[in-house]
């Protein structure tokens, strides 16, 4: 009984050490200068980022974070601004942090973020974008940007500045809106949408996900939109035409201007649609091997 | 050039002109006993040679026989290992599924040298089998630095990938010089590799931040 007592007490002065450890939330508050066109490196574990271009060169730090953050760390030297938010070793990355950042407009950001999720807006730079599970939503600027998750999703969406874009996720859904330039992107399940109002060369590629692309193309554009078992949609419009392949070995293809699928040879399986819209100046292909395809050549 | 002639020299037309026997001019049975006898009394040093008592005989063979099945069954693990598909992986993914995935978090991604015949060329390079074998042997505690949710998710790609890979090896084992087939396994052997580098990314950049 007594040992029992014993117990009991120790157990109440533990939780109550723990207590006494446990802080609130709290919040943060930092601004430092920075360079008009310089790089702003943000990383936060959980919670979520939220950026945004305004027009003074200067970053702003305003941050709420959870009991179990150490700190936030914010420093700027020689045209890099870094913004970290900092957990003590034993928490293994569950401290939340909710950081909204403003940069100068034109700065390159560099954005990593484990389970939070990232928000981006207003910035014209660079914008380089990574998340493990976190959802990745982000306004594209002038300039090249690269997006990855690894289960989260990607959500963008541009202007029609032609730049080189590079998005690609393992298992999450990746949908860009008024992208313009270079495209490459991919996922392994998720589905890959698209829609590039001017398109240099695009390359989509998903195993099991299925990949919609609607493009205008520039002249001479190539598009090459691959799946192995998902469905593929090309819808491209190019003033100077294209030329197109489309091969199937299992699925269906068809397409908006009638022209039928051949089977790929006499005596094997599968079915390919190749000819010329317009002038040809341009290049499709798309190939799978169960998913079905459609082709148009229109938007 | 000889011509048909008897033994007396005379020039014969037909074969029933020709002698029904023809006696030696002398007695040759003595030298050929002689001749006999020589080889009589060389014989018991050879044969006593040769004269093996049955029970060590049979030893012999016994180990003869041994040796013969051993090797027999090297060269059918060698033929096995380096030459056919790995049976054993694929029959691990042909149970996969969730209690698969408890048991081992990477069934058919175990062995880095998983490449069939099918495979294409680049597959067997000693660089890209090294670079996957390294993700392969990382990829459990790089699974385990990510966030439950997103290694759940993970594990299901990975799967989608292996699954996708085995459709196209079984599609190829129906067409095996399919032009497609044979570009999409490339492709997604190349998926693959990039999953597993975006994993290693991920979780070094989980570290990092």
């Amino acid at each position: 009984m007594r040992r029992a007592c014993g117990m009991a007490v120790s157990l109440l002065a533990l939780c109550a050490s723990r207590m006494a450890l446990a802080r609130d939330d709290w919040t943060f508050d930092k601004t430092v200068a920075a360079s008009a066109r310089g790089v702003v490196d943000i990383s936060n574990v959980a919670g979520s980022i939220e950026v945004s271009g305004w027009d003074r060169q200067e970053v702003s730090v305003h941050a709420v974070l959870g009991g179990e953050v150490e700190r936030v760390d914010v420093s700027s030297e020689g045209g890099r601004t870094l913004v970290k938010v900092v957990l003590p070793s034993h928490t293994r990355g569950h401290g939340e942090a909710e950081l909204h950042v403003q940069v100068p407009r034109e700065s390159e950001v560099d954005v990593s973020a484990v389970s939070a999720d990232i928000r981006l807006s207003g910035v014209l730079g660079v914008e380089r974008l990574n998340a493990v599970s976190g959802d990745v939503t982000a306004e594209l600027g002038n300039a090249d940007v690269e997006a990855k998750t690894v289960s989260g999703e990607l959500r963008l969406k541009g202007h029609g500045s032609a730049a080189r874009l590079h998005i690609s996720s393992v298992s999450g859904d990746v949908r860009l809106e008024h992208g313009a330039g270079d495209f490459e992107g991919s996922t392994v399940s998720g589905t890959l949408g698209v829609t590039l109002d001017s398109a240099g060369s695009i390359r989509a590629r998903s195993t099991s996900g299925d990949v919609r692309l609607e493009a205008k193309l520039a002249r001479g554009a190539t598009v090459e939109a691959t799946s192995v078992s998902g469905d593929v949609n090309v819808r491209a419009s190019a003033e100077d035409g294209f030329s197109y392949e489309a091969s199937s070995f299992s699925g269906d293809i068809s397409d908006c201007f009638d022209v039928k699928a051949e089977r790929a040879g006499q005596y094997m399986p599968g079915s390919r649609l190749q000819g010329t819209r317009g002038a040809g100046a341009g290049h499709v292909r798309i190939k799978t091997m169960s998913g079905d395809v459609q082709l148009c050549d229109r938007n | 050039m000889t011509g048909p002639y008897d033994g007396t020299g005379r020039k014969v037309d037909s074969l029933a002109e020709l002698a029904r026997s023809i006696e030696p001019e002398r007695d040759l049975w003595p030298t050929i006993e002689a001749g006999l006898g020589r080889v009589e009394a060389a014989a018991p040093a050879a044969s006593d040679a040769n004269l093996i008592p049955p029970r060590r005989r049979r030893a012999r063979l016994t180990w003869l026989a041994a040796a013969a099945m051993l090797a027999s069954v090297a060269v059918g693990v060698w033929i096995g290992r380096s030459v056919l598909p790995d049976v054993g992986v694929r029959a691990g993914v042909g149970r996969g599924g969730a209690g698969a995935l408890a048991t081992n978090p990477l069934p058919g991604f175990a062995a880095a040298t998983d490449a069939t015949t099918f495979d294409a060329a680049y597959v067997n390079d000693p660089r890209y089998q090294r670079e996957r074998a390294a993700l392969l042997r990382s990829l459990p505690a790089r699974l385990e630095a990510l966030p439950p949710p997103a290694r759940a998710k993970v594990l299901a790609s990975l799967a989608t990938i292996r699954k996708a890979k085995q459709d196209l090896e079984s599609a190829l084992g129906k067409d095996p010089g399919n032009a497609l087939l044979q570009e999409l396994l490339v492709d997604t052997y190349q998926d693959e590799m990039r999953a597993l580098t975006d994993v290693r990314e991920a979780s070094d950049a989980g570290r990092g931040v």
